[in-house]
């Protein structure tokens, strides 16, 4: 029983040490360029895929009154939609005006303008966006999720924005940093452990017969399938190589020794399935969010900045 | 920062937690109960019943208009973890494909593909069909496959009917594809529309 005020002590001393802001100047840079990348991928498709009505593939309405199945707490494009409404903009000029909107907030956080504003109205409008159209959504929308929400809530704006160049604003609490950059860890280690878990549990990753079926599946074969099957004696190291590397992450990753290694692997198994089948929003979201969990502490500069934070004690 | 404070921020963390967990939990249950894994069949069940568990524990299981269940299925959809991370796992699927049959007035048939403007608006085609395959409601996928027609509709308007066949896509193995097996499509739908009326008929697989 004594030992557990001990044990608390240590929780809290691990969710809360010293940190610089380099990672998050990291997550807010990649995630104004995801942004900006993803809006610009979505220009000539955008109102095809979010009208309720008119020239559309899927109506809107049909995927929010679903949603309204769900939870009517889910932001979607209908409540401005019908804001817009009511001083007369029509759903076309409204849906243009959140593109540049979500267009906007990227450009901002990648420069560090208003950041906090700037990561709020990229989580919504992003939100807006894809709960709206959840039947063209995909995994791409839930990680730019999970990072948006990450974002607005931490301490913003970092050393690197022009926010704290222009206004010369204080540090931020360096504590208060190492919370949210845990809370990322934390959030990274659970998606590989169980996308390594489930992968595991399929006898087609083990055989490398999956990785031949991810290749090949459409709209991912963008590799001569031809080409493919003269590697195909690789394919089983590829699937116990790709499902040892994911449920290994929460293993491996914390360790100062391993984290390197293991940092790289993932980021190049992410980078593979980028090239290798097309999903680069996919691929650099998954990068950048790795990178500002685990990859700052690897860099030279991020090891002296964070040695120079006086550590407050425990009240 | 004050230890009250950080002991209120350390339960929203245990809170998040939870959450991911449960949630990444319930969906690797239901991927058990429903694919083909390691486990024995007969193992389906407990997989059923943990899935219940979880989904009883994310408050999925109270009615749908209860408030608690809203506010904390809002909160998941907010922070974005309203579903697992079983990426093409335990195995990867078939694929889908819809092709629509436009026939004219003075007989000519030709064929359509859901059209987008780039190779990131395809991906996200892949995933509405992905969607439209595995619903089990017949309702959604003919609304869903409706939507869709109307969309090339607007673009040959002079079309008198419109079938829009779904199928799936059967993938080789390397070893049949080096035996000169290639992809191949299982029938699985069949919408017929038509511009008098609007009506759509289906056929059977």
């Amino acid at each position: 029983m004594k030992r557990l005020p001990e044990l608390r002590l240590r929780v809290i001393d691990f969710c809360f040490p010293a940190e610089s802001d380099t990672w998050l100047a990291i997550l807010r840079i990649g995630l104004g360029l995801q942004v900006v990348l993803y809006a610009l991928s979505l220009r000539d498709d955008w109102n095809y895929f979010l009208a309720g009505t008119g020239h559309t593939l899927i109506s809107r309405n049909l995927g929010e009154a679903i949603l309204s199945l769900e939870s009517y707490f889910v932001p979607r494009l209908g409540w401005l939609v019908t804001l817009g409404a009511r001083i007369g903009f029509r759903e076309e000029t409204v849906l243009r005006l959140t593109w540049i909107c979500l267009l906007s907030s990227g450009c901002a956080l990648l420069m560090g303008i208003a950041s906090r504003f700037s990561a709020i109205l990229a989580w919504f409008l992003h939100l807006c966006a894809a709960k709206s159209a959840g039947f063209v959504s995909y995994g791409v929308d839930n990680f730019m999720t999970i990072g948006l929400f990450y974002l607005m809530l931490s301490p913003l704006p970092d050393r690197y924005s022009l926010d704290r160049r222009l206004r010369k604003s204080r540090a931020n609490d360096p504590q208060l940093l190492a919370f949210w950059r845990r809370i990322l860890q934390f959030h990274l280690c659970i998606i590989y452990f169980f996308s390594g878990l489930t992968k595991c549990l399929g006898p087609g990753w083990w055989d490398g017969s999956n990785v031949w079926r991810a290749l090949i599946r459409p709209p991912f074969n963008i590799i001569d399938p031809e080409i493919l099957v003269r590697w195909k004696y690789l394919f089983p190291v590829a699937g116990i190589f790709i499902c040892l590397l994911e449920i290994g992450y929460p293993f491996f990753i914390w360790n100062s020794q391993t984290r390197k290694i293991w940092l790289i692997c993932i980021c190049a198994m992410h980078l593979g399935i980028g090239i290798t089948m097309g999903m680069y929003l996919f691929a650099f979201v998954m990068i950048v969010l790795n990178v500002a969990a685990f990859g700052s502490r690897l860099s030279r500069m991020e090891c002296c900045t964070t040695s120079l934070q006086p550590r407050k004690a425990v009240s | 920062m004050a230890l009250s404070k950080r002991r209120v921020y350390l339960a929203g963390l245990a809170l998040q937690l939870f959450l991911i967990i449960t949630v990444s939990s319930r969906d690797t249950f239901w991927l058990l109960s429903e694919s083909r894994t390691i486990f024995p069949e007969s193992s389906k069940n407990y997989w059923q019943r943990a899935e219940q568990i979880a989904s009883t524990a994310l408050g999925q299981r109270l009615p749908v208009t209860n408030p608690a269940r809203q506010i904390l299925t809002g909160y998941l959809d907010l922070a974005g973890i309203e579903a697992g991370y079983g990426f093409f796992a335990p195995n990867v699927p078939n694929s889908y494909k819809l092709v629509f049959e436009l026939r004219f007035p003075d007989g000519r048939v030709e064929y359509e593909l859901p059209r987008v403007s780039n190779a990131a608006s395809i991906l996200r085609i892949a995933s509405l069909l992905d969607k439209i395959g595995r619903t089990q409601s017949e309702a959604l996928r003919q609304t869903i496959v409706g939507m869709l027609a109307d969309a090339v509709w607007r673009e040959h308007s002079d079309a008198t009917t419109i079938r829009a066949i779904f199928g799936s896509v059967m993938l080789p193995s390397a070893p049949e594809f080096e035996h000169g097996k290639r992809e191949s499509y299982e029938f699985l739908y069949a919408y017929d529309f038509s511009v008098s009326d609007k009506s759509t008929e289906q056929s059977a697989p």
